[in-house]
């Protein structure tokens, strides 16, 4: 087990490596400056400006700069907030997208989970079917129409919760609301399929004939079987849900990180740009062998690649 | 039947639960009603507070609030008193002399004084800075010379004699000097605190000392909502009425509508749906951006262009009036490139001013004139059929301004070809500055209340000439109006000059991009200027 982690860390690194040298160069071939005021500035005070920030250095001596720079963990300083180090400004964008996420996901598949486990334990009845439409609503609706719906109809119209904003917790039940309906609607049809499947297996029958209770079966055999394979699931969404999503941010006035770096795209503000793609590549990686780690705890079956030889 | 009644046992519970959480959640929000407070919004983030640096909206709009420059920008760009008391100019309006005010105050308490005015312009100027705003600086004794890192920045046209006497020398006139004065990037700055701060100058409201109306608390760099707290060592602190705003960043224009009709907030900007449902109603009004947006054919690339037959043909075809309505909101058609509101001729608006019925002859609707003109250009061209690309941004807006254009174009002239090509902002402005585009859809917003920020653009060799249009006669009557003492007479050159660019079509005028809004008629007194600073809220206050 050990070998298999510094192995898969090893790779990590090397992933991490090549991701921040594509990007690096991607970003360089993205026309225009980094500059806000560009629509004003001449050519000529361009060209002064690149010398300030050595954009007029040989690309290559500039990705050298900067790999140096972040292995003294100096990402470099915004264009678009003068002064401002891009470590200080994820670090306080961050948080809000990872609270908003870690929300949306807890609720989105807890809940998903129960809708799912009553849907495969009710089949064909009235529960089913209804859960069959809330998940393909939830699957089809897209967030950032429900988020609209939800601050119009929840928010201004009953005043039940906060139209928009950040700082209390009451205001973030909304977007959380918005940004779980997807995991949810997905959870529980992924949980229904699989569960279905488990409860139709030889063990439960087993488990029945032993005696034990309906409950007790679903309870102690089929769901832990039907969850092994939304484990799977669960890690793209948690990345996805934690990295931000620019729309739902915009909608509830929400500082996070989605919306800052499609503006760091847009604003060529390269510093950024790099630091929040390391930042989304780390989460990444580390939620996939993360995965891979809970898999092999769920199931004992599932053997990891290299354990063996360990 | 036991198993189904412990399930609905948990699920009820869990209902309890939630409902619980949710109930105690709801609590706390207090009504600020009848107390000096203005709760206000921007759409976009502070980026920056150290005025060397500033270069958006709302970055400026919180320096304008929190500092005093030589002079302040109350409403449509009135001069008002700020930190000079006294003014004279001399040599030809070369040499400046400013009295400062004794008594004013930073907020670390040091004394506002004239070095403070040299110390910041200097630091803007330096190469160093990197100031993204210092080619304002051009006409002040060896500004552009500073920045190029050929002349030392001690050079500069600024010095200060003693702690209250301030002079500044000009290279040439600038006739608009003493609205720059009230523009940002010209406030004073104190030297201790840029050194105590150092690189987190201006980078939180706490790394920042003010001598203004209002005092910025809890913006931390990059969070979406702080205050403005009323100065108490403003020197003029008895006409702040106003004891706090409370400002939010609201990117979504339908989330502002929603805070203000809940009350939360006292003003909103509108989206074009919003606005075409609200226009009339209570509170509705429409702020003047002096902005233009404008096409620009490229004369260098396609010589075809060099045509004035074809470029008026354009020009006629596009029904601005249309245009305005399919965009919504509050854009207004355009037929001067000097949007309205710019500057006042004796009275006069300096747009109606230019207008003569030959300009508004050519930069209007008309159809049957536009096809007559396209077949005669065509016959001259010797081509049959024309083809050329739309080069636009990919906001909403230009989107749908191009598209519009598009239709306009094909519609009305017979055999000719548009096709749009819309891409994000960065790009599109490299394809523009470079020359690689046919035909333009771009903007314009002025930095200060003149003309002369449009009318500078179609000059032979300006950067932002992005068509190279040019015009012997037009550039002299351009350079002598810089020369000209007497403002009627400046304003004379200006004119013809317009009209010539208007009449030449060195550009086709669309349409000016304003803004409506919804503001609570309970909120009196703000200062709205179109160009350069925007809110002024030293006199605003909350009527009962």
């Amino acid at each position: 087990m050990a070998r298999y982690l510094i192995k898969r860390v090893l790779y990590m690194i090397l992933t991490l490596f090549i991701v921040a040298t594509v990007t690096f160069f991607l970003m360089k071939l993205m026309p225009g400056s980094p500059y806000a005021n560009e629509d004003k500035l001449t050519t000529q005070q361009i060209r002064i400006m690149n010398v300030q920030y050595g954009l007029n250095k040989p690309l290559f001596q500039q990705y050298l700069i900067y790999l140096l720079g972040v292995t003294h963990g100096d990402f470099g300083v915004s264009f678009q907030y003068s002064n401002q180090p891009v470590a200080s400004l994820i670090g306080a964008r961050l948080g809000a997208s990872v609270q908003l996420g870690l929300q949306a996901l807890i609720v989105g598949v807890i809940l998903g989970v129960i809708v799912g486990a009553i849907a495969a334990m009710k089949q064909g009845t009235w529960a089913d079917s209804t859960s069959t439409v809330v998940a393909i609503i939830g699957k089809s609706v897209p967030n950032f129409v429900l988020a609209v719906l939800l601050q119009y109809y929840i928010g201004l119209k009953l005043g039940w919760f906060p139209i928009a904003g950040w700082g209390t917790w009451s205001q973030t039940i909304l977007p959380t609301i918005a940004l779980a309906v997807g995991p949810l609607a997905e959870t529980a049809r992924f949980v229904r399929t699989s569960m279905v499947d488990t409860l139709s297996s030889d063990y439960i029958e087993l488990g029945k004939a032993k005696g034990l209770s309906r409950m007790e079966v679903v309870r102690k055999h089929a769901m832990r079987n039907s969850m092994i394979p939304l484990v799977t699931l669960i890690g793209p969404y948690a990345v996805a849900l934690m990295t931000g999503s620019m729309v739902v941010e915009n909608i509830f006035n929400i500082p996070g990180i989605g919306e800052q770096f499609v503006k760091s795209i847009l604003t060529n503000d390269y510093p950024t740009i790099m630091g929040v793609t390391m930042v989304y590549s780390i989460g990444l990686v580390v939620i996939l062998l993360i995965t891979d780690v809970v898999y092999g705890l769920l199931d004992p079956r599932i053997r990891l690649a290299g354990s063996e030889a360990a | 039947m036991v198993e189904k009644k412990s399930y609905r046992k948990w699920l009820a519970g869990s209902v309890v639960l939630l409902s619980a959480a949710i109930l105690t959640a709801c609590g706390g929000s207090k009504s600020s009603s009848g107390k000096q407070v203005l709760n206000w919004t921007t759409s976009t983030e502070v980026q920056t507070l150290d005025t060397s640096k500033v270069t958006d909206a709302s970055s400026m709009d919180q320096l304008n609030n929190s500092i005093d420059g030589l002079y302040r920008l109350g409403k449509d760009a009135k001069i008002q008193p700020a930190m000079a008391t006294s003014t004279k100019v001399s040599n030809g309006d070369k040499t400046w002399q400013f009295t400062l005010r004794k008594g004013a105050k930073w907020s670390n308490g040091d004394p506002v004084t004239a070095q403070d005015f040299v110390y910041s312009w200097r630091r803007t100027v330096n190469p160093k800075t990197a100031s993204e705003y210092a080619y304002i600086f051009e006409g002040i004794h060896n500004a552009t010379q500073i920045t190029a890192g050929k002349a030392p920045v001690s050079s500069l046209g600024i010095k200060a004699d003693g702690k209250y006497k301030l002079t500044v020398t000009l290279d040439r006139r600038i006739p608009y000097f003493k609205l720059l004065m009230g523009f940002g990037v010209f406030f004073p700055e104190n030297q201790r605190a840029v050194e105590k701060f150092g690189s987190k100058y201006g980078t939180a409201s706490k790394y920042m000392v003010y001598n203004g109306p209002f005092i910025p608390k809890g913006w931390n760099g990059s969070n979406l909502s702080w205050k403005l707290v009323k100065n108490p060592t403003y020197w003029d602190k008895r006409h702040v009425k106003l004891s706090q705003i409370n400002y939010s960043v609201n990117k979504t224009p339908a989330t502002s509508l929603n805070l203000y009709q809940a009350g939360k907030l006292d003003g909103t900007l509108l989206d074009s749906q919003a606005a075409k449902n609200y226009k009339g109603k209570t509170g509705f009004l429409i702020r003047r951006k002096s902005a233009t947006q404008y096409l620009s054919p490229n004369l260098k690339k396609d010589p075809y262009f060099k045509n004035l037959k074809l470029r008026q043909a354009l020009s006629l075809a596009i029904n601005r009036k249309a245009l305005s309505t399919t965009l919504g909101g509050a854009n207004l058609s355009a037929d001067t490139m000097s949007p309205e509101g710019i500057s006042k001729v004796n009275g006069e608006d300096f747009a109606s001013y230019v207008t003569t019925p030959a300009t508004k002859a050519v930069n209007s609707y008309n159809p049957a004139k536009a096809e007559k003109l396209y077949k005669e250009a065509l016959k001259e061209l010797g081509k049959s059929k024309l083809s050329f690309s739309l080069l636009s941004y990919d906001d909403d807006l230009s989107k749908k301004a191009v598209e519009f254009v598009q239709s306009q174009l094909e519609g009305n002239l017979k055999g000719l070809t548009v096709n749009v090509q819309s891409i994000p902002k960065k790009a599109a402005l490299a394809k523009m500055v470079s020359g690689d585009f046919d035909v333009a859809f771009t903007g314009w917003f002025a930095d200060f209340q003149d003309p002369i920020s449009f009318l500078d653009l179609f000059t032979t060799h300006n950067t932002y000439n992005f068509g190279h249009w040019s015009n012997a006669t037009y550039d002299r009557e351009i350079a002598k109006s810089k020369v000209t003492a007497d403002p009627a007479e400046r304003y004379r050159i200006l004119r013809s000059a317009e009209r010539l660019l208007l009449i030449q079509q060195g550009s086709i005028p669309l349409f000016h991009a304003d803004e409506a809004w919804l503001v609570r008629p309970s909120v009196k007194g703000i200062q709205y200027n179109g160009a350069g600073v925007n809110y002024n809220f030293k006199t605003a206050y909350m009527a009962k």
